[in-house]
């Protein structure tokens, strides 16, 4: 009877509808359709040859024969240990980091200054850094010109003995480790270098949510009243707040670190490579048969990641029986120094590490010959630059188009999708404040839930494990649709990015305005339209600057679902990194950093133009008050 | 000359529509023949158009041939006599096409896509047109197999002496497919006197594609060489064959490495290992493998390489995906020695400063794995004299020296320089001499590829002992 209501209810419930509304709430079962197929068919795609159904191949029968024959593969095991523990330790090293940070520089005006410079690096893409690190890791790199200056300085005055091989050496660079060394230590630098900034702004920008400021802060102020340092505060009063808001994010990270290509591939040992460079090698194998030990390696991979994921929160269960006491303990200072001295020492590594990077990259870029102990080369040249631009302008067309279509399409969506989530007076559902949901809000109940995982589906499931099931699907039904495979599989990545970064926006929004419209008889659409998009304008910029950022950084995606038909900056520049010129690919480096920032840089100056009638007037003030 | 000659040679096509029109007056079927008549106005139409862009077009360059012509003029003059110590029985083709007064058209299907190889081929065609009257038509072929399948569907349809494929640049499966198919034409490569220039008695990768027995029925045109190049900064004396290249190994610890076999140098290297540590028995090489050559030809590989590996970059645990990675690596000075396939690539990477001044490039003196390409003539060519013409002009010191300089293609002769008199030897002096370029005036022996069948044979069992390693 209950139900025949609540189905009553609802029948009626979208009777009262206008047109807009109801396209919104279409749009929204679109988003999670886009979001959810895609993965689902890729997993399909992938999960039948793991069990030996490969219809193309003469193969009809469900085996376990293929994980049989993974299994005996030598050094399959390293190769999972590699994944696990690169992935592990990286995730777990830059989440410690950005949390220490965020405790010692809470409340200090370095938080600001920190969350400037970190912010540019959000946008670098993971093969970027990967490559630019390389330019600094390797023997020939600055960090080694160091250290063969430093000691062929000390034993110039007699101090050491000089490392040198045949008399001539102390121009050679070292022999050393780095990179490519075998556990993986490479990667793990690499994967902290990236994923630090995304931690951290990820926390800041919960913790920058009114509400919640509002919360901590005055926490922060009757802790210290009662004679908290601010680290303690931090840890105990804050920390526990804000750790759930980000969890999601934090695992998609972790299930990004555990199966990542790019980084192991430019950075990470071969004998044997990670988990995830394997799968690849596997899947672009001429030989098809590989197709079958390629999908049971994609398998395994999801796997790992899971394992990976279960030990994370094993871990977080663990953390949290062992700190209850830590809460209440009373003490006033726990750790205060301590924390203090390793957060200087994260920045003072960080800064030297990123600045060594940029200016390495750059001078590569420009450099002519560079004779290895020399801190600078022997000149500067634009040839570089010139050939690199010649060769960039297809791949950067299609980058842009694709980017621009791609972000465009999944900020529409994303709008609608979070309006409809706004139908009924509740503003953005995503992560942890779905107890705020009310009984009576029909799609906030399960649909919310299935819209979260949805959302998180293609940054949770390994692109590996999915992107060739697939692209095998994509082939076997509509080859010749190169462009749509290419939207489709970007559209998996953006998508998920922007809806977040929107929703935030949208969970900020002050309801006033709605309310005081609404009162005045406007329908939904006039307020959507007159009330809601222009003050929604800066926000869907940044949104659309962070999809554009996302697209343009996708290597994997690109790469599969065109057969290389289509080049994009990054294929390009991942290409080059293993190509014969280091300083070309310094060039697609800088190129590739250089095009996202473009978008953010766009997103930050056109809301001081467009909807925003004082926003000229302004800007011509400040650049006058400058000069 | 050349301008004229072409709008003439064009002028002679449309000419060759005379009788096919009596045919069309005469003809019952006169569908059939309009049909072929409209085809025939549109192509000749289309020479014409062709041949007359062609004659303009080339113009410019003429002009900066007749400079460089200027500039080596001592060395040219003696070669304008050339033509007149060649074989009476081409001079007679020449002779015979210069008393019927028409130019006889040679089809050359050639791969069309490097704007070099195909200014290369423009100027080829300028040449025996100049010298004996042919036209050359470069047929630009995006993909070899389409002109091989094309013969074979000539083959199959009964036309076995009227060919639209004269001439065809092939090497290695095409060429296997052509020869089991019977679509070259047979013992001819030998009468071509230019072809005892190559020495093919010394050089057997002249007679030898990827395994397989020319026969006569393909001329080497050009060849691809591996090249070793080192940083004379750090190295005096640099390894001369594969046993030095151990030493040199010992002696500069971590500063030499291949590629993973799954890249084309790194299984070259393997092949030049195989057949230099196994001189006793390198003819099972070019035969089809078989298991009882592998377990013969491995143990001496193995031996070397388990030695080889530790003291190789980063002790031969990781080892380089691609093969351009070694030219990188040679820019830092990381490692000290390596090879390469292109020998014009190091000077060029030295131009561009990824490579230092330093860098000297030489051949190992036991022999360098050598991958030769071929000029084929089909077995239904019309003009089989004509064709000849061609591949012996291609075959002459000028055109080998001219296809060599890095402006033009920098593609190697396939020439032995032992075999040449003093001034065609200065025709291969490099115009502007770049000290990281290979001196070529060194004759040293090679290495034919071995039968394709070892490629895989030997990738696998380096897979076996060494690991899968991606």
């Amino acid at each position: 009877m209950s139900v025949l209501i609540s189905v009553h209810s609802r029948t009626q419930w979208l009777r009262n509808m206008t047109l807009f509304q109801r396209i919104t709430l279409s749009v929204r079962a679109l988003l999670i359709l886009l979001l959810s197929l895609p993965v689902l068919a890729g997993l399909v795609g992938v999960v039948l040859p793991a069990f030996g159904y490969f219809p193309a191949l003469d193969a009809h029968n469900f085996t376990f024969d293929v994980f049989g024959r993974l299994f005996a593969i030598d050094g399959m095991g390293k190769m999972m240990l590699l994944s696990f523990f690169t992935g592990l330790i990286a995730t777990l090293l830059s989440v410690a980091s950005a949390f220490l940070l965020l405790a010692v520089f809470y409340h200090s005006s370095y938080l600001n200054k920190i969350q400037t410079w970190l912010s540019p690096l959000l946008v670098l893409p993971h093969a970027a850094a990967a490559i630019a690190l390389l330019f600094v890791l390797s023997p020939s790199g600055f960090f080694s010109s160091i250290v063969t200056n430093v000691s062929n300085i000390l034993s110039s005055i007699g101090v050491s003995d000089a490392i040198s091989v045949d008399g001539a050496s102390t121009l050679l660079p070292p022999t050393w480790a780095f990179p490519y060394d075998s556990y993986g230590i490479s990667i793990i630098i690499a994967l902290a270098l990236k994923e630090l900034p995304f931690v951290f702004l990820m926390a800041v920008s919960v913790m920058s949510q009114p509400q919640i400021k509002r919360k901590f802060d005055g926490y922060f102020k009757s802790a210290t009243a009662l004679g908290y340092s601010p680290v303690t505060v931090f840890f105990k009063a804050i920390f526990p707040i804000v750790y759930p808001q980000v969890r999601l994010p934090l695992l998609a990270v972790l299930a990004y670190a555990t199966a990542n290509v790019e980084i192991p591939l430019l950075s990470g040992p071969n004998n044997p490579p990670t988990l995830a460079v394997a799968v690849v090698q596997w899947f672009n194998h001429v030989d098809l048969s590989m197709r079958f030990q390629a999908s049971s390696a994609a398998l395994l991979q999801v796997a790992v990641t899971l394992v990976a994921i279960s030990v994370w929160i094993v871990g977080e269960k663990v953390a949290k029986h062992a700190q209850a006491r830590f809460y209440s303990n009373g003490h006033r200072h726990t750790g205060q120094t301590l924390s203090a001295i390793v957060a200087y020492a994260i920045v003072a590594i960080y800064t030297l590490l990123i600045l060594s990077i940029i200016i390495s990259t750059l001078l590569w870029s420009f450099a002519t010959f560079w004779q290895f102990p020399a801190f600078l080369p022997e000149g500067l040249t634009l040839l570089h630059w010139q050939t690199t631009l010649a060769a960039l302008a297809e791949p950067f067309n299609n980058t842009v188009l694709l980017a621009v279509l791609v972000s465009g399409f999944s900020v529409i969506v994303a709008t609608l999708a979070l309006e409809a989530e706004s139908l009924n007076g509740n503003s953005g559902n995503i992560g942890g404040n779905r107890h705020k949901s009310k009984p009576s809000s029909y799609f906030n109940g399960w649909a919310g839930a299935l819209l979260s995982v949805t959302l998180f589906l293609p940054l949770l499931v390994p692109g590996v494990a999915f992107l060739y099931g697939l692209v095998w699907f994509q082939l076997a039904y509509f080859n010749e649709a190169v462009w749509f495979h290419l939207f489709i599989s970007h559209l998996v990545y953006v998508l998920p990015y922007v809806f977040i970064s929107l929703a935030v926006a949208y969970r900020k929004f002050d309801p006033r305005y709605i309310q005081v419209a609404y009162g005045m008889g406007k329908t939904p659409w006039q307020v959507f339209v007159k009330i809601k998009l222009p003050l929604l304008f800066a926000p869907m910029l940044v949104a659309f600057a962070l999809g554009l950022a996302i697209s343009f950084s996708q290597y994997l995606p690109t790469l599969l679902s065109t057969g290389g038909r289509i080049a994009t900056v990054t294929t390009e520049a991942v290409a080059a990194a293993s190509g014969s010129s280091a300083r070309l690919t310094a060039v697609y480096v800088i190129v590739q950093t250089l095009m996202p920032l473009l978008g953010f840089i766009l997103a930050w100056w056109l809301p001081t133009i467009c909807f925003n009638p004082m926003g000229r007037y302004t800007l011509l003030q400040t650049r006058k008050s400058k000069l | 000359m050349t301008k004229s000659n072409l709008l003439l040679a064009a002028l002679g096509r449309l000419f060759c529509l005379a009788p096919l029109r009596t045919s069309f007056e005469l003809g019952v079927d006169s569908h059939v023949n309009l049909r072929v008549i409209s085809k025939e106005i549109v192509s000749a139409i289309s020479a014409f158009i062709f041949a007359t862009t062609v004659a303009y077009a080339s113009e410019p360059a003429e002009t900066s041939i007749h400079a460089q012509n200027n500039a080596e003029a001592p060395t040219n003059s003696p070669l304008k006599g050339q033509p007149q110590n060649q074989s009476p029985a081409l001079n007679q083709a020449q002779a015979s096409n210069q008393k019927l007064g028409d130019s006889p058209t040679v089809q050359f299907h050639a791969w069309g896509g490097s704007a070099q190889v195909n200014g290369y081929i423009q100027w080829v065609g300028q040449q025996v047109s100049d010298q004996y009257n042919i036209t050359l038509n470069h047929v630009k072929l995006a993909d070899t197999s389409d002109a091989v399948s094309r013969v074979l569907a000539e083959k199959a349809a009964g036309n076995n002496n009227q060919g639209s494929v004269n001439l065809i640049w092939i090497n290695g499966e095409n060429f296997a497919a052509m020869k089991r198919h019977d679509l070259l034409l047979k013992d001819w490569a030998n009468s071509i006197p230019n072809f005892a220039l190559t020495n093919p008695s010394r050089n057997p990768a002249m007679t030898t594609d990827f395994g397989i027995a020319t026969d006569g029925q393909e001329a080497p045109w050009g060849k691809a060489s591996m090249v070793f190049y080192y940083n004379n900064q750090f190295v005096e004396n640099p390894p001369l064959n594969i046993h030095e290249l151990l030493a040199f190994a010992k002696q500069y610890p971590g500063r030499f490495t291949y590629p993973l076999p799954n890249d084309y140098l790194g299984i070259s290297f393997l092949k030049y290992a195989a057949i230099a540590l196994n001189q006793d028995h390198q003819d099972l090489l070019y035969k089809p493998v078989t298991d009882t050559a592998l377990a013969k030809i491995t143990p001496a590989l193995y031996e070397y390489l388990d030695v080889l590996h530790p003291l190789m970059y980063k002790q031969g645990d990781y080892m380089l995906r691609q093969a351009s990675q070694l030219q990188r690596l040679m820019g830092t000075g990381e490692l000290l020695l390596a090879f390469s396939f292109t020998a014009a690539e190091i000077p060029s990477a030295v131009n561009r400063f990824d490579l230092p001044k330093s860098i000297r490039t030489y051949a190992m003196e036991d022999g360098s794995l050598a991958n030769v390409h071929f000029i084929g003539i089909t077995y239904n060519t019309e003009n089989i004299a004509a064709a000849k013409q061609v591949v012996n002009f291609l075959l002459s010191p000028q055109a080998q020296a001219k296809k060599q300089q890095l402006a033009v293609w920098g593609d190697d002769s396939v020439l032995d320089f032992s075999m040449l008199t003093a001034h065609d030897k200065a025709l291969f002096k490099p115009i502007s001499h770049h000290d990281s370029a290979l001196n070529k005036e060194k004759t040293l022996p090679l290495f034919a590829e071995p039968h394709s069948s070892w490629t895989d044979a030997i990738r696998q069992a380096w897979f076996d002992r060494y690991g899968e390693r991606f």
